[in-house]
């Protein structure tokens, strides 16, 4: 089967760049291992929060020509970036996934354990603020499902009362939730999601919200609405007498998934084919060019492509591979960054940045992959494969997913 | 004047020695105090290999050590059944060993009163499909596992179910003494830094391998002998009886099959006192506990790496052998007024995990020949709480009608205890652990009745956290309970950031494959997702 | 050690997210405690083992989600193996012994699809066997495809240039025979002679139902029978998605069964198919006149295998098609799983928004690889349930396909 561009990988990366491709005409393909790391997504974007000495930024393009020359976003070039980030809102809008947020100017959302981080762009679900001292209200009801375990009532609680909110905990008890709680594991975050979604369910939650509330300003209500479908959020935010904050929980993540399966529908309307479940495991290379890939599903039923793009998640996303001895990129055996010694690739301390986070596919300035020294011609890395960056820690994932997914598009189309 | 800060004997040192101190000490109607300065079984008890020996592998060079070990092998299988999972060992010899080792080793496991049988390498394969497929010979004897956290909690509660007192997070500052007698202790409490004194006619040094500093605190000198010893968790449990190498004793020769794991060990290096607080495994440590391992169980090279720990033997210096490894084994029991001058003061040390209750029987003997009290040992003939009845399948059918799975785990962990957890309403059933099926009613349980002041201290009794996610999943749900149970949010989060990070020093030093995966996907979380 | 990969499982939950059994029953423990939780426990004692396991569909969703590679439902069926203690009752052995109770009923067709259509006759086997009276059952055919076959089609297939083997499976055989006529009439279209093989039933609905020792005969034949195909150069070639799938993967995967010659040789025909074209090999000419509005169902083992690309495409070239393809979900039915009286109030639980989107597309027919989700869907729905097969062969010009291809 011939495509334009073969995508290998089926997380934000990815998806943000085969949407591109695919509505400026290139016919493409896209293999995914299994369901991707937007599963796990707070709902938040982050383009760049934190500078390496753990400082928060308020403004990320200022700080680009700060960062190393093998960032990914120093790959994108700075001219691109100021572009690129005026570019969201509309893309994902389009897709039907509505961002609030300043695009040039970093906003704060309040963490599940009673924290703030710094935000850039936001699905609707999560509420931000201007300044890092959450000026959520004054008095907060946190209500909690009766039997759910993963919303951390008892952090959010002391959290707030931190920045001055006084808090009280309720739970929620519905014979619908009672019946959930019967399984010993399944009470999660999606399960009650999609029990909450009925609208008679909702509405009995918030009918029962309201009888709790007393003179609080603010509800907060854990992130257990709108698997399918964000206007439930606008509807609740309006049914309830008090400004409504919803804050994330365990995974997996609703407003995640909601926003995987949106880029996704989108991709397939634009025309894209989505292979899930399944893995590139063979390619055909001529020189410094990928001919054709063969996938685990596919048999001899050969993909061929003229572009090659690898968004195959580091990691996480199986992407890059460790042994005791080494790790290498599986897919193509491509170059990567990282140190041989074993012992280099950690830090003892749990909460330290993390070498590895910083490991990745080597690449050209063009964001093209290197083999043995030698530039791909038609291969781009990008996404969390890429190397250069410690994402986590300076709270740049989601942006380098979609800053590298547009350029790499852009390079494609020519 | 009975005062409550006055005891018949104080035992420092919450390990299983101190714990089987106290317990016997107690059951003969002694009013008992143990200290113990951070948790229960955080020292050696917690770090070693959970091999219920059969004594066979002492058989040819200690026959001492090895009669003891059987002995206490049959005893403990009686008194503390939930604890002790009956596997059976085989020692195999390899082609490159000596076949001849094995006739003389068989000889002197007969002598010791261990059973050794020789079977057919193709019986012990079909018997044991794991074992290395190339071995020319096999014995079988009768090793097993224990769990030493839990052996250690049933003797703590047995001996607070006679009336002893138990103080963790506490730590002995001096002795209180008078001319040459040791009249208690003052201690400080860890966390909120306060200070008290106890005193007592004898005080019992049961402080393993700071024993040596306990005993400093009274003017005695111990030498003590720290050998440490690397052990590497596999993620799950590939062998179901121990594999030994049937040679003398070296590295890395013992694979234990544990509850849901096995464990392979270990090593012996010397280590100055001052690392004692401060394990770490080396690269050298787990490549070699690899290489070796894979000898007695080829499927080790391609089995997931759950977590690298180590632990320090508290041996008493003999000899000088620089590995430690021909140190007797035997156990030490000193009393400090024939061996120092020093009156109202013991010391008991040496021995094995598995002898603990021999050596606590020797502790209390001594005990009570100071405090004039005749009464006889009883711990070997009474069960343990929890060992009353059998197997997991008799507790779980004898508390449920229709025991569901986490149910069964929780009969597996804590025997006929676990009519104590609360399990009829789902939410007492609902999994807090879903690796290790631990639930909220048994996450309660403990937190009420076992001490628990933080993750750590749950993770010892429950298994929470010792599954393959290392508490990717469960962390956040269990420190939500223990901030509901101590009414403290502020100390739930900063436990939970101390937690993981203790897990992770578990899991770095064997951080590729699936462990580096499983790390970075619980770094996601905790750090980006919940901003911990 | 046949491991299945569980220890790749890194907890991410995903799994539980996409169980259609999750979403409904919550006696059902989830893929991730039935499959990678559960198995730590079992190695460790087979008292661990939860009967409870038997919710699962084996629908495969669970796998086909996981970011790991781990074989969830292959974990969850191969303990049901070595360690249940299920033992299949009459109703299960008779629902199972597809290949049985066909060539039982056959005889007397009218009779036996009388009685199970009647009310009377549905009352009884929910009292007495527990198969849930408001399931439907399909009707058996009494002339099946294989004599239709031998007496009509058999003698002129020698004189095509290429060959290939067709395993029909039993819903063709005894129910659906016209799937099979159509298949014979495209292949020959494209100038391939359809032999048949000594087959049997693949034996997904033995395993389902915990007769196990059936099962692995009927793989061991099977695979004899393709082994010899093979060796003569014939591929296998297949209309059924769940017996495709079962004889690729479940028979190494949950048997033991050992297809390795044979595993790439055993295609579904819309892959095949659409390789030749795709390749230049054959050529496909439609009908001018054929015009229909199509809602094509995936099956839940078609996404396991990942081939609806291969049907997608097919429909798509037909100029007439007006193509829609459904969201992703599963009907319900789960092969026998949905004839049960315990199960039967969560299989249609599970299908509803599928039967849903059918209604909202209107489509003239639904289209799907799977027997049955098609009785499923024309169960539970207004609309018909047409095979691949079937729309292409009315599609196509046959006579000018085959003009093509000489």
């Amino acid at each position: 089967m011939k495509y334009d561009v073969v995508l290998i990988g089926g997380g934000l990366s990815s998806l943000v760049c085969g949407i591109s491709l695919q509505r400026t005409g290139k016919r493409c393909l896209m293999v995914s291992g299994g369901q991707n790391a937007l599963h796990f997504s707070s709902g938040a974007f982050g383009l760049l929060g934190f500078r390496p000495d753990g400082s928060a930024v308020e403004r990320p393009l200022e700080e680009l020509d700060k960062l190393p020359a093998n960032h990914p976003y120093r790959k994108v070039g700075a001219a691109k970036m100021h572009e690129y980030v005026n570019r969201v809102k509309p893309f994902f809008a389009s897709c039907g996934v509505m961002l609030d947020g300043d695009p040039e100017r970093n906003s704060w959302r309040l963490t599940p354990t009673g924290t703030v981080r710094p935000s850039w762009l936001a699905m609707s679900d999560v509420t931000l603020y201007e300044d890092s001292v959450v000026s959520i209200g004054r008095k907060a009801l946190i209500a909690n499902i009766a039997g759910y375990l993963d919303f951390n009532t008892a952090f959010l609680a002391e959290g707030l009362e931190k920045a001055g909110v006084t808090c009280r905990l309720e739970a929620v008890a519905l014979p619908e939730f009672e019946r959930l709680r019967t399984s010993a594991s399944e009470m999660r975050s999606v399960n009650i999601a999609r029990v909450m979604d009925h609208d008679q369910v909702w509405k009995k939650f918030v009918e029962q919200v309201c009888v709790l509330l007393r003179d609080e300003d603010v509800v907060v209500l854990p992130e257990v609405f709108g698997l399918h479908d964000e206007h439930i959020l606008e509807q609740i935010r309006e049914s309830i007498p008090a400004r409504v904050v919803f804050v994330g929980t365990m995974a997996p993540s609703v407003p995640g998934i909601r926003c995987q399966s949106a880029l996704k529908t989108a991709f397939e309307q634009a025309g894209g084919e989505f292979l899930m479940g399944d893995e590139v495991i063979s390619s055909e290379m001529d020189g410094e060019r990928v001919l054709s890939v063969r996938t685990a599903n596919l048999g001899d039923t050969v993909l061929e492509a003229d572009h090659f793009v690898l968004a195959t998640g580091g990691f996480f996303g199986r992407g890059l591979q460790a042994t005791a001895e080494a790790v290498s990129e599986p897919v193509f055996g491509l170059d990567v960054d990282a140190p041989e010694e074993r012992t280099q690739w950690y830090n003892p301390d749990f909460f330290a940045p993390q070498p590895y986070t910083r490991f990745g596919v080597h690449t050209s300035e063009n964001l093209r992959a290197m083999k043995a020294g030698k530039e791909m011609e038609n291969v781009y890395v990008i996404g969390s494969e890429l190397g250069g960056a410690d994402a986590l820690c300076e709270g740049s994932g989601a942006g380098i997913a979609v800053m590298t997914g547009f350029k790499a598009a852009e390079m494609i189309n020519g | 004047m009975t005062n409550k800060n006055e005891f018949d004997v104080i035992i420092v040192g919450g390990g299983i020695t101190g714990a089987g101190t106290a317990r016997d000490c107690a059951m003969r109607g002694l009013k008992v105090l143990l200290i113990e300065r951070h948790d229960i079984a955080t020292g050696a008890t917690g770090r070693n290999h959970g091999l219920l020996h059969s004594g066979a592998r002492y058989a040819v060079t200690d026959r001492e050590s090895a009669t003891e070990c059987i002995e206490e092998n049959k005893i403990l299988r009686k008194i503390a059944r939930h604890c002790v999972d009956d596997t059976s060992g085989f020692f195999i010899t390899l082609p490159e060993d000596d076949l001849a080792y094995q006739a003389k080793f068989v000889e002197s496991c007969l002598a010791a009163g261990i059973q050794a049988d020789i079977i057919d390498p193709k019986e012990a394969i079909r018997l044991e499909p794991s074992v290395n497929p190339t071995l020319i010979g096999a014995v079988r004897v009768p090793d097993g596992s224990v769990d030493p956290f839990r052996l250690c909690a049933a003797n703590m509660l047995d001996a607070k179910l006679h009336g002893a007192k138990v103080l963790v997070y506490t730590e002995v500052e001096s002795f209180i003494m008078e001319g040459d007698t040791v009249l208690g202790v003052r201690t400080v409490d860890q966390r909120t830094g306060e200070k008290a004194e106890y005193r007592a006619a004898v005080t019992v040094n049961a402080a393993g391998i700071w024993g040596h500093h306990i005993a400093s605190l009274a003017g005695v000198n111990i030498g003590m002998f720290p050998a440490k010893g690397a052990l590497l968790i596999f993620a799950h449990r590939v062998n179901s009886i121990v594999i030994n190498r049937c040679r003398k004793p070296a590295n890395a020769d013992i694979l234990v099959p544990g509850d849901t794991v096995c464990v392979i060990g270990t090593t012996s290096t010397r280590v100055p006192y001052e690392e004692c607080d401060h394990m770490h495994v080396t690269p050298e440590e787990v490549d070699l506990l690899l290489t070796e391992g894979a000898k007695l169980a080829p499927v080790l090279e391609n089995t997931r790496i759950l977590r690298a720990y180590a632990g320090v033997r508290p041996l008493v210096s003999a000899d000088n052998d620089p590995s430690g490894r021909n140190i007797s084994r035997g156990i030490v029991c000193l009393d400090h007024e024939v061996r120092d001058g020093v009156k109202g003061f013991v010391s008991i040390t040496g021995g094995k995990l598995m002898t603990y209750r021999l050596m606590a029987e020797q502790a209390a003997d001594a005990v009570c020949k100071k405090l004039h009290v005749n009464q006889v040992c009883k711990t070997a003939v009474t069960p343990l709480p929890g060992s009353a009845t059998g197997s997991v399948e008799e507790v779980s059918r004898k508390l449920w009608s229709v025991p569901v799975t986490v149910q069964k785990a929780a009969a597996g962990r804590s025997g006929d205890w676990a009519e104590k957890i609360a399990m009829d309403h789902p939410m007492d059933r609902s999994l807090v652990c879903e690796c290790e099926e631990v639930s909220v009613g048994e996450a309660e349980m403990a937190i009420r009745d076992l001490d628990v002041h933080n993750l750590t201290d749950l993770r010892r009794r429950t298994r929470v956290g010792m599954g393959t996610c290392q508490a990717e999943l469960c962390a956040c749900r269990a420190a939500g309970l223990l901030a509901k149970a101590h009414g403290c949010a502020d100390r739930a989060r900063a436990d939970l950031k101390d937690f993981m990070n203790e897990r992770w020093k578990g899991m770095y030093p064997v951080a590729w494959g699936e462990t580096l995966r499983e790390g970075e996907f619980t770094q996601w979380i905790y750090k980006a997702v919940l901003g911990l | 050690m046949n491991d299945h990969k569980f220890e790749q499982c890194i907890k991410c939950t995903i799994c539980t997210a996409y169980c259609p059994v999750v979403a409904v029953n919550p006696l059902y423990p989830g893929p991730k405690q039935a499959g990678p939780d559960g198995e730590r426990f079992r190695i460790k004692n087979k008292f661990f083992f939860d009967e409870n396991l038997k919710y699962c569909m084996n629908c495969k969703r669970c796998e086909v989600a996981c970011p790991s590679g781990v074989n969830i439902a292959d974990i969850i069926h191969s303990a049901r193996m070595r360690y249940g203690h299920q033992k299949p009752n009459l109703r299960d052995m008779i629902l199972a012994s597809t290949d049985l109770m066909g060539v039982m009923a056959r005889p007397v067709a009218p009779v036996v699809n009388a009685v199970a259509g009647s009310k009377a006759g549905k009352w009884a086997m929910d009292t007495f066997l527990g198969v849930d009276q408001h399931r439907t059952f399909p009707k058996y055919q009494f002339k099946g495809f294989v004599g239709w076959f031998k007496r009509e089609m058999e003698a002129s297939q020698a004189s095509y240039p290429r060959q290939i083997a067709f395993f029909h499976g039993c819903s063709t055989e005894f129910q659906h025979p016209e799937v099979g006529k159509a298949f014979v009439q495209v292949m020959n279209a494209l100038g391939f002679g359809v032999q048949l093989l000594d087959e049997e039933c693949c034996g997904v609905a033995m395993i389902s139902n915990a007769m196990w020792k059936q099962a692995k005969q009927h793989a061991r034949h099977n695979i004899s029978a393709f082994e010899a195909a093979v060796a003569a150069g014939l591929p296998v070639v297949t209309t059924g998605s769940t017996c495709t799938f079962t004889m690729r993967d479940e028979y190494p995967h949950i048997l033991g069964v050992d297809n390795a010659k044979v595993r790439s040789s055993i295609v579904l025909v819309e892959k095949f198919i659409h390789d030749l074209v795709d390749q230049g090999k054959v050529k496909l000419v439609f009908r001018k006149d054929y015009k229909a509005r199509m809602a094509y169902h995936i099956p839940c083992h078609m996404e396991k295998l990942g081939w609806s690309i291969f049907t997608k495409n097919l429909l798509q070239m037909i100029p007439g098609a007006d193509l829609t393809v459904l969201g992703s979900g599963c009907c319900g039915i789960a092969g026998t799983y949905g004839f049960k009286k315990e199960n039967y109030a969560y299989s249609q639980a599970i299908g509803q928004p599928v039967f849903d989107e059918i209604a909202r597309v209107n489509p003239d027919f639904v289209v799907s690889e799977c027997d049955t989700c098609k009785w499923q869907i024309e169960m539970s729905t207004d609309y018909p349930v047409r095979n691949p097969i079937m729309v292409l062969a009315e599609a196509l010009d046959l006579e000018a396909t085959s003009a093509a291809n000489r």
